[in-house]
């Protein structure tokens, strides 16, 4: 290996780790970093642009604290906003605002950051502009993502146990129930998934509080996700079985069902995590793609998906698409980095080495 | 195994959470008997099992009912709609597999670094990039180039172009893989070398000899990929407006149109097996050694 290529592969594995890590920090601490909570509105600044973060005065004097102006309304029709320059606003770091509890444990109104002495008076700084309703979409996008993985992950951990149970008892069971279990599988997996899972959505209530509604997705998610997982746990407990080391547990005596846990599975298990990251981007997806068409996670809790249905909105769409399609751009940046994250691992788990996510 | 899935959709869709007649009910000027007669004439009213029973006899007889939101035949209906997505998932799999097919060629023709380096970075891009972020980003573009989404929103030309190449992209990460790898195995089989000896073009030895040796795993990748498309236009079909099975499904999911949800789950079914069986036949066409095979085994 040269210089070179140590150099690049150094780079690549940075910055996939900082992306991860990033993403476990916003997870964790999504309140903190956020400088509102995710349903604070600001109705005199609906579909407003991104705030405009200052280091020069009128004057043209430099200041080493960055500061915004108070904004206004000049045209309601083409949502167009006016800066008032007669007074500023200082940024801030650690700043006190909305009160949240840190994961539960206890409560505080410290920010990352924000407008300093932020009264209801002071105008509010927005990175990524504000949505219909008039809420921060950078407060809103971080929440998203926390939402969105949480519930994504809980959908993969669970198909992973149904089909980690059902992939080890087919291949462990007589030809009859292992003939049954993977008939039902290879339907499953036959049927496009997003097929499947919205015909599954489509037999509950469209209007659901968020809660139920990301109860409900979870229970797809598992429903409709065990099967590849489970084939995949089958073939390897199958050519697991005949291998030496069982045989010889099973000399001495052990028992069928210790050998399968004891001896088989830590065996299968490292190529089952790496199957279980290459679902995730899946779920995710299905998640987006639910929530972009209404029927998934719902308002006004945000997802990255119900956030993307923003883009509707054809007029403003035209006017700020880098700002509606923010969240896009994080999908893509979490498929890349799971991509990436995977891809030395992807050539031996399930054989598909280069599946795209077909959602 | 249709039996098993329409069962299972079926028992799903008919259990509690509201039928095509719930909206009606909030409807103050249609009274509460109204919507019974309605249930009651559509059979709504009768247990999940009897419903499924009577639905899975019409089905036998090929009459799969009529669509509550469209007042015409499921199965009119759903086909048409399917040979629309089938026009497009034809286009995007023969985009992605030119791609694919050109750039694995130059590849093995010229030896570039770059041109490995470009296969690689396409292949992550595109691999990367979810349907869904990419079809939103064509609508952005759209209206931000010509103010409109006018183009978009109809089966005109350059509706069906975009479509088609927002569902091909990940599919050429898929089949550039699969065609780049597959494609550098075969020329270093030896039959390559022999090719070589009889004094042929490497033009020649690439595309009728090497290309030939690596086709059989694409058919394959043919079949599968399929379901992807299916699965893969119920979100371009939403956003860029083209009216095929995948818009199809989403409306009736929206209205809770029973029958339809059942006619499209099933004539997806239908199109994955005809597109694996299409891939299995087309394998035996290309390859002489799995005919002979078939026809040992028939023999014995």
């Amino acid at each position: 290996m040269n210089e070179r290529t140590k150099r690049k592969r150094k780079a690549v594995s940075i910055f996939k780790w900082s992306i991860l890590v990033l993403i476990f920090l916003v997870v964790l601490f999504a309140e903190f970093i956020a400088p509102y909570s995710y349903d604070k509105q600001a109705r005199s600044e609906p579909n407003a642009p991104a705030t405009s973060i200052h280091f020069r005065g009128p004057q043209g004097n430099f200041h080493f604290r960055p500061f915004i102006y108070s904004r206004r309304m000049v045209d309601p029709l083409t949502r167009t906003y006016e800066e008032n320059i007669s007074e500023q606003y200082p940024l801030s770091l650690f700043v006190n605002g909305d009160e949240y509890s840190v994961l539960g444990l206890f409560s505080t109104n410290v920010h990352l950051f924000g407008v300093a002495g932020d009264s209801e008076s002071s105008p509010r700084v927005y990175l990524l502009g504000t949505d219909a309703l008039g809420r921060d979409r950078f407060s809103r996008i971080l929440h998203a993502i926390r939402f969105s993985l949480i519930v994504c992950s809980i959908g993969t951990l669970l198909a992973c146990l149904i089909g980690i149970g059902i992939g080890l008892a087919s291949g462990y069971a007589n030809r009859l129930i292992d003939t049954m279990l993977m008939g039902i599988a290879d339907t499953m997996l036959a049927l496009p998934a997003l097929i499947l899972i919205l015909a599954a959505r489509a037999a509950f209530p469209l209007e659901l509080p968020p809660t139920r509604a990301a109860f409900l997705l979870i229970v797809i998610f598992a429903l409709v996700g065990w099967a590849e997982i489970a084939r995949l746990a089958r073939s390897l407990v199958r050519s697991m079985r005949e291998r030496e080391f069982v045989l010889a547990a099973r000399s001495v005596g052990t028992s069928e069902l210790k050998i399968l846990l004891r001896h088989i599975f830590p065996n299968i298990a490292p190529t089952l995590i790496t199957q279980a990251t290459i679902m995730l981007p899946y779920f995710l997806l299905s998640e987006v793609a639910l929530s972009y068409l209404g029927v998934g996670l719902q308002e006004p809790a945000p997802s990255l998906g119900n956030m993307l249905a923003a883009a509707n909105d054809l007029t403003h769409l035209q006017r700020h698409p880098f700002l509606l399609l923010s969240p896009a751009f994080v999908i893509f940046l979490f498929v890349l980095v799971t991509r990436v994250l995977t891809m030395n691992m992807r050539s031996s788990a399930a054989g598909r080495d280069d599946a795209a996510p077909t959602i | 195994m249709l039996t098993a899935v329409s069962a299972i959709a079926f028992m799903l869709l008919g259990r509690a959470g509201g039928d095509a007649f719930t909206t009606l009910r909030d409807n103050p000027q249609v009274s509460a008997e109204t919507v019974e007669r309605l249930r009651e004439i559509y059979g709504l009213d009768r247990p999940v099992s009897i419903r499924y029973l009577k639905w899975l006899g019409s089905f036998a007889t090929g009459d799969m009912g009529e669509s509550f939101h469209f007042r015409v035949g499921v199965a009119e209906l759903v086909f048409s709609r399917l040979a629309k997505t089938a026009v497009l998932g034809l286009a995007a799999l023969v985009i992605a597999w030119s791609v694919a097919f050109l750039l694995s060629f130059l590849s093995v023709r010229f030896r570039k670094r770059w041109l490995e380096r470009l296969i690689e970075f396409l292949i992550l891009i595109t691999a990367s990039t979810p349907r869904i972020a990419l079809a939103l980003f064509v609508l952005a573009l759209m209206v931000w180039t010509s103010g409109s989404a006018l183009a978009i929103g109809s089966d005109s030309p350059a509706s069906f172009i975009l479509n088609a190449f927002v569902l091909a992209v990940p599919l050429i990460a898929i089949f550039l893989a699969q065609t780049h790898n597959e494609l550098n195995a075969a020329m270093g089989e030896d039959f390559v070398q022999l090719a070589r000896a009889k004094g042929l073009g490497e033009n020649t030895v690439v595309i009728k000899h090497a290309f030939r040796a690596a086709l059989n795993p694409l058919l394959t990748l043919f079949g599968l990929s399929l379901g992807g498309v299916i699965g893969g236009s119920v979100i371009v079909e939403t956003v860029l407006g083209w009216p095929g099975i995948g818009a199809l499904m989403v409306t009736a999911v929206r209205v809770r149109d029973v029958p339809l949800v059942m006619g499209v789950v099933v004539a997806a079914s239908i199109a994955v097996w005809l597109g694996n069986s299409l891939g299995e036949v087309l394998q035996l066409v290309n390859d002489k050694r799995l005919r002979d095979a078939e026809n040992f085994f028939s023999k014995e």
